[in-house]
């Protein structure tokens, strides 16, 4: 299928050099398809003028569906007929991304039969991304894939598809099963992926522990991270082998943010009281040490980029929750956060922004969440503060009941 | 040839499929790992299993054919099973150390990367850009390609004293953790938007374009039926283009990127934290962006000669301090560096006890 | 109130809305309850039932999704008209 053969002067510098390049990837793609040909002439001019073609996203989509589908035009489709209809598919990765070669070989069968040959492995949200088709071949590929057993992931107003850590798959430090989670939660809330009805997008990614390799807490509005309760095992033969490669003072526990450490030289001690769970012990000593006891997450909630005003990082919501399957506890939460939202949030409103606007309590109270300092990183500074009156009639009754006693209780 | 029957609401598959056997027998069972170098790692579970896994660079915009190669060699050395990082990467999982090297070698003459493992740099986190997106004021899979070609070192051999986490974004709207890395660019636009009355009026809706608006920059314009915006107050954020298509905000001539350091998003040692504005302007230089990815190198080395083992850039900035920080990058600070949007409360110094 | 006379009352609140209010699903539902006093997951059943067969749709614009009355275009890049 010879089409226009594009002259990519620009462009073609990004095929040298040791990183492998993108451009090889759209030439390798675009001797075959005339989308992806004409994608590459299509970037080449936007290197060329130092300016984007793409229109704002179009109204497209598979019946009955309003997410998964990214409408895609090009401002100069009659220069570049191939990328006029430039749409993105959004295929729902499975937890962890693992696949079998035989799945994805039939994916690229498919896609190369419908769109660009192009993709996405992955996009940021943890989406297999199918880069570039025609309207009308929407409604194809998504019986195609649907038949075979994948569905579209999210888009727009809507649960964005939910992604995680490779967690028990291949990692010691997991505090849940959070390829289970993941999997469950998606299966549990498909109504919630795939149409729009919520004020704006709403992200949950899973990370089995603090070290969030899913970066949870920067950019998921429910971040799940996943914590312990008891102390950190130690083996101290361990630790003896490490010490013959690594300055266990210099590296771990003069780097403890908490001080809750000491080496001698011949035992490694933690005072686990003092301890904040922040992992770098256990990361660099992993043959040495291990968390134990009580396994579960902290659920944090808010962060998201800087758009409107300004970035945020997750907040303490939930400092521990237990999370085992079918996960009662967190999907009723999560139903009561989405009420709560839909109640107070304004269109394009994220939870965090709405949090920030109508106030802790008043989200706090709605999912029945008691305050507890493990949400702040301090108390207010200034004594500007509301009282109900249902507060000031609790706080009279503990005075009378101190003036009773004779004790106070703060 | 007829086409199968849609079913909706069938949700991913089940992840347990595609597991590799190893994995479903040691599942939630691992003991340790050991990053053995920058290539590959080794998991070993409780039952002794070892697990090898060799990390793969990926452009991520991947051809199918690419994809298909991959999954031959997942079919020759991996009994068929590979899996995907967050950053993009690749990774042949390979229970049989005797078939490590054969890997190995088989990658190597195909032209895959190997590296990315411990303390160096792995792939970008990045976004679409020019390749697929209207709002991108650069392009984002250029950039990284340039990036990486140029720290090529940090990902296959060379060390530091920990992971730098780089990320592009090509708006403001940084779709991606970008707001969290250790050295980010990302797209600016640097001039008040321009506005298409005549097709404001059908295209857009009035309060959700002024609601767009962090600086409170847009007001009605009741005799355009239209808007207008206040160039005092405009920070050119583009977030009323996103709702509104009649305004225009690309301008190939003063679009650029701006460099941010010190995010991190792990708990390790200190708190997950926002990457901070060091270099406000650098212009869009297609295909290969010298100047931003010279400025991108030049703060790796100078982490790299300063920091302590184990600090990431922001541990080792807060450790330093921020005047020590431009001191020794030479980098010239300004008043874009100063927050005047809503954290000055927090940022300003409000002691006399800083470094000369 | 019969679905099919419940789907008619939700086409024409979203009449009403074309190309003043963009309405979100949550919009239509409370519209209709509070207007009609019927249950909300009603309106949400019948307004699912004309999305499936696209009496209406979901679009989407500035960021966010909304639901509205299909152009002809859909229609038939659907095959629901010829």
């Amino acid at each position: 299928m010879a089409g226009k053969k594009y002259n990519t002067p620009l462009i073609d510098d990004l095929e040298k050099g040791p990183w492998p390049s993108f451009v090889t990837e759209m030439k390798k793609a675009a001797k075959n398809n005339e989308m992806a040909n004409d994608a590459l002439g299509h970037l080449e001019k936007c290197y060329t003028t130092r300016k984007g073609y793409w229109k704002h996203g179009g109204i497209v989509g598979v019946l009955g569906y309003g997410g998964g589908v990214i409408g895609r035009y090009s401002e100069i489709g009659d220069e570049f007929p191939g990328v006029a209809h430039f749409h993105t598919v959004r295929i729902n990765q499975p937890s962890g991304f693992f696949y079998t070669s035989k799945a994805l070989k039939e994916i690229c069968d498919i896609w190369d039969k419908y769109g660009s040959g192009l993709t996405n492995v992955h996009g940021s949200t943890g989406d297999l991304v199918l880069l570039g088709t025609k309207t009308e071949a929407l409604e194809p590929i998504f019986a195609e894939y649907s038949s075979r057993g994948w569905d579209l992931g999210g888009s727009g107003s809507a649960l964005r598809t939910p992604s995680c850590c490779v967690g028990p798959g291949r990692c010691e430090w997991t505090n849940y099963d959070t390829l289970d989670l993941t999997y469950n939660l998606t299966q549990e809330f498909q109504d919630e992926l795939h149409r729009p009805t919520f004020s704006y997008k709403f992200k949950i990614k899973a990370s089995g522990c603090a070290c969030d390799c899913v970066a949870a807490i920067a950019r998921a509005d429910l971040s799940i991270i996943g914590t312990w309760k008891g102390p950190i095992k130690i083996d101290q033969k361990e630790v003896q082998n490490y010490a013959k490669t690594m300055d266990i003072n210099a590296e771990v526990v003069g780097m403890c943010p908490t001080q809750c450490m000491s080496y001698d030289g011949k035992e490694l001690q933690i005072n686990n009281a003092e301890c904040n769970r922040c992992m770098h012990c256990i990361t660099r000593m992993t043959k040495a040490l291990s968390p134990s006891g009580e396994r579960g997450a902290t659920l944090c909630m808010g962060s998201k980029a800087p758009i409107v005003v300004g970035s945020l990082l997750s907040w303490v919501i939930v400092p521990f929750i237990k999370l085992e399957a079918p996960y009662t506890e967190l999907k009723d939460l999560i139903r009561k956060i989405w009420d709560w939202w839909d109640e107070n949030g304004k269109p394009r409103e994220r939870i965090g922004e709405v949090i920030e606007i109508k106030g802790m309590r008043s989200f706090l109270e709605a999912i029945g969440v008691a305050p507890q300092p493990q949400q702040i990183k301090e108390p207010r500074k200034d004594p500007f503060m509301f009282y109900t009156d249902a507060d000031m009639v609790k706080f009279k009754a503990k005075e009378a009941e101190e003036k009773k006693t004779g004790k106070y209780n703060f | 040839m007829a086409l199968p029957q849609r079913k909706t609401d069938v949700g991913p598959p089940h992840y347990k499929q595609f597991l590799p056997p190893i994995v479903q027998k040691n599942y939630g069972k691992w003991k340790y790992h050991e990053v053995i170098n920058p290539t590959t790692m080794v998991h070993v579970a409780e039952s002794g299993d070892k697990l090898w896994t060799v990390r793969v660079a990926s452009p991520r915009i991947l051809a199918t054919d690419t994809i298909r190669e991959q999954c031959d060699i997942a079919e020759k050395y991996c009994d068929g099973y590979l899996r995907y990082t967050t950053r993009n990467n690749v990774e042949f999982l390979v229970s049989d150390e005797k078939k490590l090297e054969p890997l190995k070698k088989e990658l190597t003459a195909k032209g895959f990367k190997m590296g990315g493992i411990g303390y160096g740099i792995t792939n970008v986190v990045h976004t679409q850009g020019w390749v697929h997106c209207h709002g991108a004021c650069t392009d984002a899979s250029g950039l990284v390609k340039a990036m990486m070609d140029e720290l090529y070192e940090y990902f296959d051999s060379k060390r530091l004293p920990n992971k730098v986490r780089l990320a592009v974004a090509c708006c403001v709207n940084m779709c991606g953790a970008v707001h969290c890395s250790d050295i980010a660019v990302v797209a600016v636009h640097t001039k008040v938007p321009e506005i298409n009355h005549e097709t404001f009026k059908n295209m857009c809706e009035l309060p959700t374009v002024i609601g767009s608006c962090p600086t409170r920059a847009i007001s009605p314009d009741p005799a355009k039926k239209s808007i207008k915006i206040n160039e005092q107050k405009c920070m050119y954020c583009g977030n009323c283009f996103t709702v509104c298509p009649p305004i225009s905000i690309k301008n190939p001539e003063y679009d650029g990127v701006a460099i941010v350091v010190g995010g991190k998003i792990n708990s390790l040692r200190s708190n997950p934290k926002f990457s901070k504005l060091v270099i406000p302007y650098i212009s869009n230089e297609p295909p290969r962006w010298p100047k931003a990815v010279a400025a991108i190198k030049h703060i790796v080395e100078v982490y790299a000669k300063n920091a302590k083992k184990n600090e990431r850039v922001g541990e080792w900035i807060e450790r330093i301090g921020w005047e020590k920080f431009f001191k020794l990058t030479g980098i010239e600070f300004t008043f874009q560096s100063i927050d005047d949007f809503t954290f000055m409360r927090d940022t300003m110094r409000t002691a006399s006890t800083f470094k000369w | 109130m019969e679905i099919e006379e419940l789907k008619t009352k939700i086409y024409a609140f979203c009449e009403a809305a074309k190309g003043k209010k963009k309405l979100k699903e949550k919009d239509i539902i409370k519209g209709l309850s509070e207007a009609e006093g019927i249950p909300g997951d009603e309106v949400k059943k019948a307004l699912r039932a004309m999305i499936d067969v696209g009496k209406l749709m979901y679009s989407y614009g500035g960021g966010a999704s909304s639901v509205e009355i299909p152009s002809e275009e859909y229609l038939r890049e659907k095959g629901l008209i010829k």
